[in-house]
């Protein structure tokens, strides 16, 4: 059986479905992933042009057959975590034909519009084309790892990245390729280097002293040229590393800043989604502190690796030239090392990552409640802060301390084990001089334990690297999980409008931020241009997330917004935000200037163009008065100015950028009524032939708007001019008659007190 | 001020699996309310409250061990036919394929495998062992005890906490 859809069919329907659909062909399939008590089981339903066959063990005779025509209609009931197909009958029956988790719930409420399609218009079609795309929507797998991508064209970052975590960090160590190399060449000097002083130690112990035999004079003058050498060597080794230090300190750094300045500028493209799942102190914590994971591991891979690894050989060939016997001896404890080092990297790594779960707390903690101190503050909340903040340093204490001793523990075994290693050559060396079996002298003994102990570094280097390496994995996993992200499409691509007009439509909107709840549905509307369009509603009704939609702060509706008749997704998304003024209700103001927190967006702004938009935002008045006047500072989040005050450089900001569409999100919601006067008057001068939006909750801040909007539950419930809705006696003239009863009940009231 | 339900007030009849029709001894009655948990996560069997078709509250159950037996039984009927956040008892297999998790555990419902797509956001601690789970399609998972999961499995999820 062929069919399209969202699973395997599964194979214990398989033979029955054949069967009870006797030879016809299913236009789709949904496979759920529950029985209909709510167990994980397999189930499916079929659909055909007049029929739904669901199949569930739960079902008498294991199926059920509905014909389309006997029904009233059908709904996905969306529950806590799962979700039930439900159909009503034409005589009121109620049945539940599938139950699913919300993995299969945008595939069932695609198959709802068709079955409720095809009751109110009959079979077509555009119904089945409709949910073949949804299927294809829902099927955009990557076809490597069968990853759910974000859209269909899209890469899928996790082969891309998987295939070598750390080969998405080379574009960062390339440039400073020629650098790097310096360094190991200066690294082998001074490896080189190091390697003389033991040689040096055996012609002392050797050839110098005993010479002293033949006459104090020649020994001296021997012991002189042989320190003098030694001297030569310190010098050039010590020159040597200073050089390498800086250069190797600068390079690093270089690479980290570009990092970071990486990271920053992919955080600022990233949907507004993430910044909903990911708290802002983790991201800072990932530009901060997981950067210099990466450069410490970067420059260990790049020199020190190198380095040890050629020191190794090295070393290995003199201490094999000098005794071979000695040197197999000598290499006994090298396994026990490295099996120490293996199970000490798959000890840490856990604790490593939960370490570093528990220090993002912290920040996360820090972030929220010191930019919050005020609110902290009115609610003398201190104790709890400080109790909380505590709790969470214990916590990552605790953790701390655990990856402490092991991180303790392991390396001193392995020390302990490398000593074992001079030991045995002591013992063996030892042994070999003193009964005079061999022809190994105590120089050679000396130098050999010297060449030995430096030996045992490098191996323990490379035993070790497992632990840095995988402290440096977590990190790499949280910065690439930004660098990766998907971020906002259409930057720099798409079509860019000559000008837009501002005839906003949108058709057939769907959204819910995640899958548990519609946000908004079934929105269909259309702004004519100039239109002054006034949003209601009550909080929560999905008034922000209209704007948010048209924002394109999310990008993951269904159906179509078209703005001049252009689907938005087609426009360069800097273009289109560009075209739009939008006036917050809690503006977010930068520690600049005020000049530069109204120039904001508007590079190179001109002085008296900032000064003419101050002037329509009615906020040159008060700027003016400042000491400072437009070189004021603003502290963090515009500490200084009033909310009104604060409110009106927002309103400048959207001046500046002379936008064709202008939002207002509850412009007046925060200020004292004569400020509101100001405000409104700033608008009303803004938004002349302009297509404009406005949230408000007074309604008296809507008297210029020639539409209204009423929103109720994330649908339109009325449309139209204000007039005509008042004259309806809906909802919208419910919402008037209460607000002007309470106004009414204000004036009486201040009437009273007056007489 | 919300209307608070303790004790013997009410009758309780399924409607339709999730709803309740509600008569109130008064004489009052309502069709087919939905019993929401105003704290699905915290506290499952205090403050459910009956919703209307229009999602507003008619009542709120204070806390259902005062319901007399047989309309607990009721409503925690109801309750369960709704509310789905399967407790894990093991964890079977993770697999870290391509950089996604996939987890399979095995819950009160039967073993399941599921997505986890940044196990840093999908995973959440709580003080007292409880750990909830968020999956790449926003169903819900529950670990009633961390400490209490086997050795394997406690091994398989603590990198994760």
């Amino acid at each position: 059986m062929n069919v399209i859809t969202n699973h395997p069919i599964p194979e214990k329907f398989r033979v029955l479905a054949e069967t009870v659909m006797k030879g016809q062909t299913p236009l789709f399939a949904l496979v759920g992933d529950l029985d209909l008590s709510g167990r994980y089981n397999d189930s499916v339903m079929f659909f055909t042009r007049d029929t739904i066959f669901a199949f569930d063990e739960k079902h008498r005779e294991k199926y059920i057959a509905v014909k389309i025509e006997a029904l009233r209609e059908v709904h996905v009931k969306r529950m806590y975590g799962n979700a039930l197909f439900k159909a009503v009958t034409v005589d009121n029956k109620r049945l539940n034909l599938l139950r699913f988790t919300y993995s299969a719930a945008d595939i069932g409420d695609a198959a709802a519009l068709y079955v409720n399609g095809v009751i109110e218009h009959g079979f077509n079609d555009d119904l089945v084309e409709m949910v073949h795309a949804t299927y294809n929507k829902q099927r955009s797998f990557c076809p490597r790892c069968g990853r759910k991508l974000p859209n269909p064209e899209a890469e899928c970052i996790n082969c891309a990245s998987k295939k070598n975590l750390f080969s998405k960090f080379t574009r960062y160590i390339v440039p400073q390729k020629w650098k790097l190399l310096l360094c190991v060449i200066l690294s082998i000097i001074t490896t080189i280097m190091s390697l003389v002083p033991p040689y040096i130690t055996r012609i002392m112990v050797d050839d110098v002293i005993p010479s002293a035999s033949q006459g104090v004079e020649i020994a001296m003058q021997r012991l002189i040229s042989v320190l003098v050498t030694l001297i030569c060597v310190y010098i050039v080794q010590y020159t040597v590393s200073a050089l390498r230090g800086y250069i190797l300190r600068y390079t690093g750094d270089q690479i980290v800043i570009n990092l970071k300045k990486d990271i920053y500028a992919k955080a600022q493209y990233l949907p507004l989604s993430f910044y909903d799942k990911t708290s802002t102190g983790s991201v800072i914590n990932r530009v901060n502190s997981d950067t210099g994971t990466i450069q410490n591991f970067v420059l260990r891979i790049s020199q020190e690796a190198v380095v040890k690894f050629f020191l190794l050989i090295g070393l290995a060939v003199i201490m094999f030239s000098m005794d071979w016997k000695l040197t197999l001896f000598s290499f006994v404890p090298i396994p026990l090392v490295i099996l120490t080092g293996k199970f000490f990297g798959t000890r840490i790594a856990p604790k490593y990552r939960r370490l570093w779960r528990k220090s993002s707390a912290i920040s996360t903690l820090l972030a929220d409640t010191i930019p919050g101190v005020r609110v902290v503050k009115a609610f003398t909340n201190e104790k709890e802060t400080t109790d909380k903040f505590s709790r969470y340093c214990d916590d990552w204490m605790k953790e701390d301390r655990k990856a402490a001793v092991t991180a303790n523990i392991f390396p001193n075994i392995m020390t302990f084990l490398v000593t074992c290693g001079s030991v045995i050559i002591y013992a063996v060396g030892g042994s070999q001089i003193i009964t005079g079996s061999g022809d190994l002298t105590l120089g050679m003994l000396v130098s050999f334990v010297s060449y030995a102990s430096m030996f045992y570094d490098p191996v323990n280097f490379f035993a070790n690297l497992s632990d840095s390496y995988q402290n440096t994995l977590a990190s790499a996993e949280k910065i690439l999980d930004i660098l990766d992200a998907e971020p906002e499409h259409d930057f720099g691509k798409g079509k860019v409008p000559e000008r837009l007009q501002g005839r906003i439509e949108f058709r057939n909107v769907n959204f819910s931020f995640d899958r548990s709840k519609k946000v908004l549905s079934n929105i269909n509307l259309v702004i004519e241009p100039g239109d002054i369009v006034g949003i209601v509603g009550t909080t929560g009704s999905g008034k922000s997330t209209l704007i948010n939609l048209i924002m394109r702060y999310y990008d993951n509706y269904e159906g179509d917004i078209l703005i001049d008749g252009i689907n938005i997704k087609d426009i360069d998304m800097s273009y289109y935000r560009s075209q739009i003024g939008f006036v917050q209700q809690d503006p977010q103001m930068f520690r600049d200037t005020v000049f530069n927190n109204i120039a904001y967006g508007t590079p190179n702004a001109h002085v008296e163009q900032v000064m003419y938009a101050a002037e329509v935002a009615n906020a040159h008045p008060f700027i003016t008065k400042l000491p400072d006047a437009y070189d004021t500072m603003l502290g963090e989040r515009g500490v200084g100015l009033s909310g009104g005050e604060r409110q009106r450089v927002s309103i400048a900001r959207a001046v500046m950028k002379n936008p064709n569409i202008l939002i207002f999100d509850e412009a007046t919601a925060a200020v004292d009524s004569e400020t509101e006067h100001l405000i409104q008057a700033a608008i009303e001068r803004l938004i002349r032939g302009r297509t404009t939006l406005m949230i408000a909750h007074r309604l008296s801040t809507l008297r210029k708007a020639n539409k209204i909007i009423v929103v109720d539950k994330g649908e339109i419930i009325e449309f139209g001019p204000p007039e005509e809705l008042l004259a309806k006696k809906g909802k919208y003239y419910k919402l008037v008659q209460i607000q002007s009863m309470s106004d009414k009940l204000i004036s009486q009231k201040q009437a009273e007190n007056f007489e | 001020m919300p209307r608070y339900l303790d004790g013997p007030e009410v009758r309780f009849t399924i409607n339709d699996g999730i709803f309740l029709d509600t008569e109130f001894f008064n004489g009052e009655s309502y069709e087919a309310l939905e019993p929401h948990r105003m704290f699905p996560v915290s506290g499952k069997d205090r403050y459910i409250a009956l919703l209307d078709a229009e999602g507003k509250d008619v009542a709120i159950i204070r806390n259902m061990a005062t319901l007399p037996e047989k309309e607990r039984a009721t409503v925690q009927s109801a309750l369960d036919e709704y509310y789905m956040m399967p407790k894990i008892k093991r964890f079977i297999k993770m697999s870290d394929k391509f950089g996604i998790w996939m987890w399979t555990a095995e819950t009160d419902r039967g073993i399941f495998t599921f997505e986890i797509r940044n196990h840093l956001t999908a995973v959440k601690p709580l003080y007292d062992g409880r750990v909830l789970i968020k999956d790449a399609d926003d169903n819900r998972y529950e670990i009633p005890d961390v400490n209490k999961l086997d050795k394997k499995s406690k091994k398989m999820i603590m990198p994760s906490l």
